[in-house]
C-alpha cells in the first residue's frame, strides 16, 4: 500500500451500479493532504465527475459517502460522518452530515470513502465488512421504513452490532428532500441526499469491521487529543455544556425565542407565545428518558423520550432536535409537543427531512390563510394554524407523493410554481432549499450565511454563535479587541462579513475533519489550532502542523465548493434571502423592526473571500494562491474568473 | 486489594468512549472489536449493556482453560498469558458474562486486566460513568445498582438479588 497517511482506513470504494461492481482503490495522496476528508474530498470528487450537464436523478449524478481523518478515533466529537452530491432539490452542491456510530464504522471496515455512480437496475444494499465490499439484494427491503430495514439487515448478517445508513419509502418515492437515516434516528436530513440514493435503486449501506485506525504517533496523538479535551473543563464552556448535556438542542427553542429568532407562522414572526409549551423544560420532565451520545462524543447532546400514552404514543426514540421542534411546532403554530415527537418520529421512519418537510407544510398553511388555495386543493384538509392532525397526515401523504403530498413533496420552490399566482411570496428558501431554524431580522450574520451557503438557506455552512449566544472572549481573541463590540452586537452589520468568511473557513475543515459544530460552533471551543495539534501526530502530514497551511485549507475547499456551484449558473443575483426574511421587517416580539444589512455584508464578505462585488466569481490571484490552477482552467472558459 | 469495574448505567451514554481507550492502549489502534470493554446496545429498547470481566472469585475461564494460561497475577487481577493461550475458545465458552474474548488478529484470548491497576477506559469516561472499585461487599453493591437501568428496560426486578 502506498498511501502514506495513518488516520485514514486508506481506501475508497468506486461503486459502478450500473455493471453492479465494486472497484476497491487507494485513497489519493492529494485528496488527504489538500483536502483532509469529508466535504473537502467530496467537493474534488464531484467537481471531477458531476456538472452543469449532469442530471441529479439521473445515473450520471454521483454520490459521496465520506469520513475524516478524525472519523472513529477519540477526538470528541467526533462521531460524524457526511453525505454529497448534486441536489435534486436545488440543482447546486449539496451535503449533509450525520452522528451517530456508521461513519467511524466504515472505517473500522475499511474505507474512508464509497462513491456510487451509475443506476442499478434492481434495489440493492452495499455491505462493507473487513477491507470487502459487496452490492446485496434489497428487493425485499424496498419499501420498508427505516427501522424495519436496520433490523432487517441486522438479523440478515447476524449481527447485532452492523451499523446502516438507509433511506425509507420517501427516498424511494422521489421526495425531492428525502433523507438518509443512520443508526434508527439520526439524520443526514437536508438537501435530497436521500433522493439520490432512491434514483440510484440503492437502500443504503451497512457496515461492520475490526481492521482499527492507527496513528502516525500513537503517543503523541493521545497527548494532543487530551490536551483538546481539557478544553472541555473550561469555565467558559461549562453553562453551554451543561445546558447541551441535560437539554440537547431543545434548549435552542427556550433561547432563541428569547431573542426573537425562533422561525413562527412560516417565518412571518420570530417570536411564538407558546414556545414554553415544546420548549426544554416541559421535554426533560416528561418525556426524556435517557442521555445519548454519538460515537466517542463527551458532549453528548442527544437524549431518548418516550410518550407513554395518548394517540401519539411511542417506546423510546432518539428525541428531536431544535430544528425539528421549530419546523413542526412554533413554524406551523402548533404548541401540541406530543404530535411533535410524532411528526419527527414519521419523519425519521419515512426518510424525510424534518426541516424541509416541516417548512413545505408551513407553507401550504399559509397559502391557506391568504386563500391561495382552499382545501378542495389540499384533499380536503383544513390547513388552519396548528392543525397538527393535518400535518400528521400531510407527512405521510407527502412520503407516498399522493395528492396534494405530490405537490409539497418537491419543495416550497417547486410547489409555488406550481401553484401559481402570488404563492412565491411564501416560499421561505435560497437556492431552492427551505430555511432553516434561524431569521436574518433578529440576527445580521445568519443573512449573509444563508445567502453564501453553497448548499441554500441553511446554518450550517457558517452561522456564527459568536453575538448569537455572547462570547465575547472569542470575539475579542479571534477578531481583535477594537472589533470584538461590533461584532458582538447582533444586530449590527458591520464586520459581519469577515466572521462569516471566518467561520466558513473554519466549518470547512470542521466538515472534512469530520467533527461536530457541537464543540466548535456552540460552544466554540475549538478553532484552527485545535487541527494543528492532533492532525500531524494523527496522521503524519506535517504540514497540517503549520496554521498558515489549515487556514489555506479551509479557503481552499470553501472556494471549490463555490467554484462547483458557479459552474452550475450561481452568481450574486442568487446569493440573496427570500422576500420575507429581506423585505418584511420583523413584525413582532423581541426584534420587531429588524432587517438585515445584506448588501453591506456581501461586499465585505466577497472582499475577504478573493472574490468580485458585482458577480461573487472568484479572482484568478486568489484560485492560484490555493493551488486551484484546475478550476482558473474551466471557470475561465467560461468567463467566471475575475 | 482486588478489584473490579462498576459501570453505572445512569450515566453511561452509550458514546463507546472506552472501547476506544482500551483498544488505544492495548492494540496501539482504534479498533472497539479488540476491545476488552464492550458496549453492546439494542436502540430499539434503549438498552444498553456493558460486557467487560467480571473478575470473578472462582472464574469459569480459568478451570476451563486447558493450559493454564489464565491466573490471578500478583495484583491480585484476572490476567491471560498470551504465549501459553493456543486460542482453543475453551473460555469463551465457559464465561457466561462474555467477559473474554479471541482477539481477531492475534487470534488468542483477551480480557481485561485492569491496564495493570490504572484503566484507560476509566479516565476515557467523560460521563464518569466507570470506576474502578474495590471488590468486597460495597464494591458489588456500586456494581450491581450501576446496571439496575439494563434490568429494568427488560423488566427483570432488582435490588432483591444477593451477590
Amino acid at each position: 500500500m502506498t498511501f502514506p497517511y495513518k488516520g485514514y482506513a486508506g481506501y475508497y470504494l468506486d461503486v459502478d451500479l450500473t455493471k453492479g461492481k465494486v472497484h476497491k482503490k487507494e485513497l489519493e495522496k492529494e485528496w488527504a493532504r489538500l483536502y483532509l476528508g469529508g466535504s473537502g474530498v467530496a467537493a474534488k470528487i464531484l467537481w471531477d465527475r458531476t456538472g452543469s450537464d449532469t442530471n441529479p436523478l439521473g445515473p450520471d449524478n454521483v454520490l459521496v459517502v465520506g469520513t475524516g481523518p478524525l472519523t472513529g478515533v477519540m477526538f470528541s466529537p467526533s462521531g460524524r460522518m457526511m453525505f454529497a452530491t448534486k441536489s435534486p432539490l436545488t440543482g447546486v452542491w449539496a451535503e449533509s452530515h450525520v452522528g451517530g456510530f456508521l461513519g467511524a464504522e466504515i472505517k473500522y471496515a475499511g474505507f474512508d470513502f464509497v462513491v456510487f455512480n451509475g443506476r442499478s437496475e434492481k434495489p440493492v444494499y452495499l455491505s462493507l465488512r473487513d477491507g470487502n465490499a459487496e452490492l446485496l439484494d434489497a428487493s425485499h427491503l424496498w419499501g420498508k421504513e427505516t427501522n424495519v430495514t436496520t433490523e432487517m439487515i441486522r438479523e440478515e448478517h447476524k449481527d447485532p452490532t452492523l451499523k446502516t445508513g438507509v433511506i425509507g419509502p420517501a427516498g424511494e418515492n422521489g421526495v425531492l428532500y428525502s433523507s438518509i437515516i443512520v443508526d434508527f434516528y439520526r439524520a443526514a436530513g437536508r438537501a435530497g441526499l436521500g433522493t439520490v440514493l432512491g434514483s440510484k435503486n440503492v437502500k443504503g449501506i451497512a457496515a461492520s469491521g475490526a481492521q482499527g485506525i492507527e496513528a502516525y504517533d500513537m503517543e503523541a496523538y493521545l497527548r494532543a487529543n487530551e490536551k483538546e479535551m481539557e478544553k472541555l473543563n473550561d469555565p467558559l464552556w461549562t453553562e453551554s455544556l451543561a445546558s447541551l448535556r441535560k437539554y440537547g438542542t431543545t434548549d435552542l427553542v427556550a433561547i432563541i425565542n428569547e431573542i426573537g429568532r425562533l422561525p413562527t407562522k412560516n417565518h412571518w414572526t420570530g417570536f411564538f407565545e407558546h414556545a414554553d409549551d415544546i420548549g426544554p423544560e416541559i421535554i426533560a420532565e416528561k418525556y426524556r428518558i435517557a442521555q445519548e451520545a454519538c460515537h466517542g462524543c463527551a458532549v453528548g447532546c442527544k437524549y431518548i423520550i418516550r410518550v407513554k400514552d395518548g394517540k401519539y404514543s411511542t417506546g423510546p426514540i432518539g428525541g428531536p432536535e431544535y430544528e425539528t421542534i421549530m419546523a413542526f411546532g412554533s413554524n406551523c403554530m402548533n404548541n401540541d409537543i406530543e404530535s411533535v415527537f410524532h411528526l419527527g418520529k414519521r419523519c425519521d421512519l419515512l426518510g424525510l427531512d424534518t426541516i424541509s418537510c416541516g417548512k413545505s407544510i408551513g407553507f401550504a398553511m399559509e397559502l391557506y390563510e391568504k386563500g391561495i388555495i382552499s382545501s378542495k386543493d389540499a384533499d380536503g384538509l383544513e390547513l388552519t394554524w396548528g392543525n397538527a392532525e393535518a400535518q400528521v397526515i400531510l407527512v405521510e401523504k407527502i412520503a407516498r407523493r399522493e395528492g396534494f403530498g405530490n405537490i409539497l413533496a418537491d419543495g416550497v420552490r417547486k410547489a409555488a410554481e406550481k401553484i401559481g399566482g402570488d404563492a412565491w411570496r411564501y416560499a421561505v428558501h435560497v437556492k431552492g432549499l427551505e430555511a432553516s431554524g434561524q431569521d436574518p431580522r433578529a440576527h445580521q450574520s445568519i443573512g449573509l450565511t444563508y445567502a453564501t451557503n453553497v448548499r441554500g438557506a441553511d446554518h450550517l455552512r457558517s452561522i456564527s454563535c459568536v453575538e448569537e449566544l455572547g462570547y465575547p472572549e472569542i470575539a475579542a481573541s479571534r477578531f481583535g479587541e477594537e472589533k470584538a463590540e461590533a461584532i458582538l452586537d447582533i444586530m449590527s452589520p458591520q464586520y459581519k462579513g469577515e466572521l462569516i468568511w471566518d467561520m466558513e473557513d473554519l466549518y470547512a475543515i470542521v466538515d472534512s475533519a469530520v467533527i461536530c459544530k457541537y464543540g466548535t460552533m456552540w460552544p466554540p471551543m475549538f478553532y484552527f489550532d485545535s487541527f494543528v495539534n492532533v492532525i500531524p501526530p494523527l496522521t503524519g502530514m506535517t504540514e497540517w502542523g503549520d496554521m498558515k497551511f489549515v487556514r489555506k485549507a479551509g479557503e481552499r475547499i470553501s472556494h471549490l465548493r463555490r467554484a462547483y456551484n458557479h459552474r452550475l449558473g450561481i452568481t450574486r443575483k442568487d446569493e440573496t434571502l427570500p422576500p420575507r426574511l429581506l423585505e418584511e421587517p420583523m413584525p413582532t416580539g423581541p426584534s420587531k423592526g429588524g432587517l438585515p444589512d445584506l448588501d453591506v455584508m456581501l461586499d465585505e464578505y466577497y472582499d475577504y473571500r478573493g472574490c468580485d462585488r458585482e458577480t461573487g466569481y472568484p479572482k484568478e490571484a486568489k484560485l492560484k494562491e490555493l493551488g486551484l490552477e484546475f478550476v482558473v482552467e474551466d471557470l475561465k472558459s467560461r468567463g467566471m474568473v475575475r | 486489594m482486588k478489584s473490579f469495574l462498576a459501570i453505572d448505567l445512569h450515566k453511561c451514554t452509550g458514546c463507546r468512549n472506552c472501547e476506544l481507550a482500551c483498544s488505544a492502549e492495548h492494540t496501539n489502534s482504534f479498533n472497539p472489536r479488540r476491545s476488552r470493554i464492550q458496549i453492546l446496545k439494542d436502540e430499539v429498547q434503549n438498552l444498553v449493556v456493558p460486557m467487560v470481566c467480571l473478575q470473578c472469585e472462582t472464574p469459569l475461564c480459568e478451570e476451563a482453560c486447558p493450559t493454564g494460561a489464565i491466573s490471578y497475577n500478583e495484583k491480585g487481577i484476572l490476567v491471560v498469558e498470551s504465549k501459553t493461550c493456543i486460542g482453543c475458545e475453551n473460555c469463551v465458552t465457559a464465561c457466561v458474562y462474555g467477559g473474554i474474548e479471541i482477539d481477531t488478529h492475534t487470534l488468542k484470548a483477551i480480557k481485561c486486566d485492569l491496564c495493570g491497576g490504572d484503566p484507560a477506559c476509566v479516565k476515557a469516561c467523560d460521563y464518569g460513568a466507570i470506576s474502578l472499585v474495590t471488590a468486597d461487599q460495597n464494591g458489588l453493591k456500586t456494581r450491581r445498582q450501576g446496571i439496575d437501568l439494563a434490568y429494568q428496560t427488560i423488566n427483570m426486578k432488582t435490588g432483591e438479588v444477593s451477590e
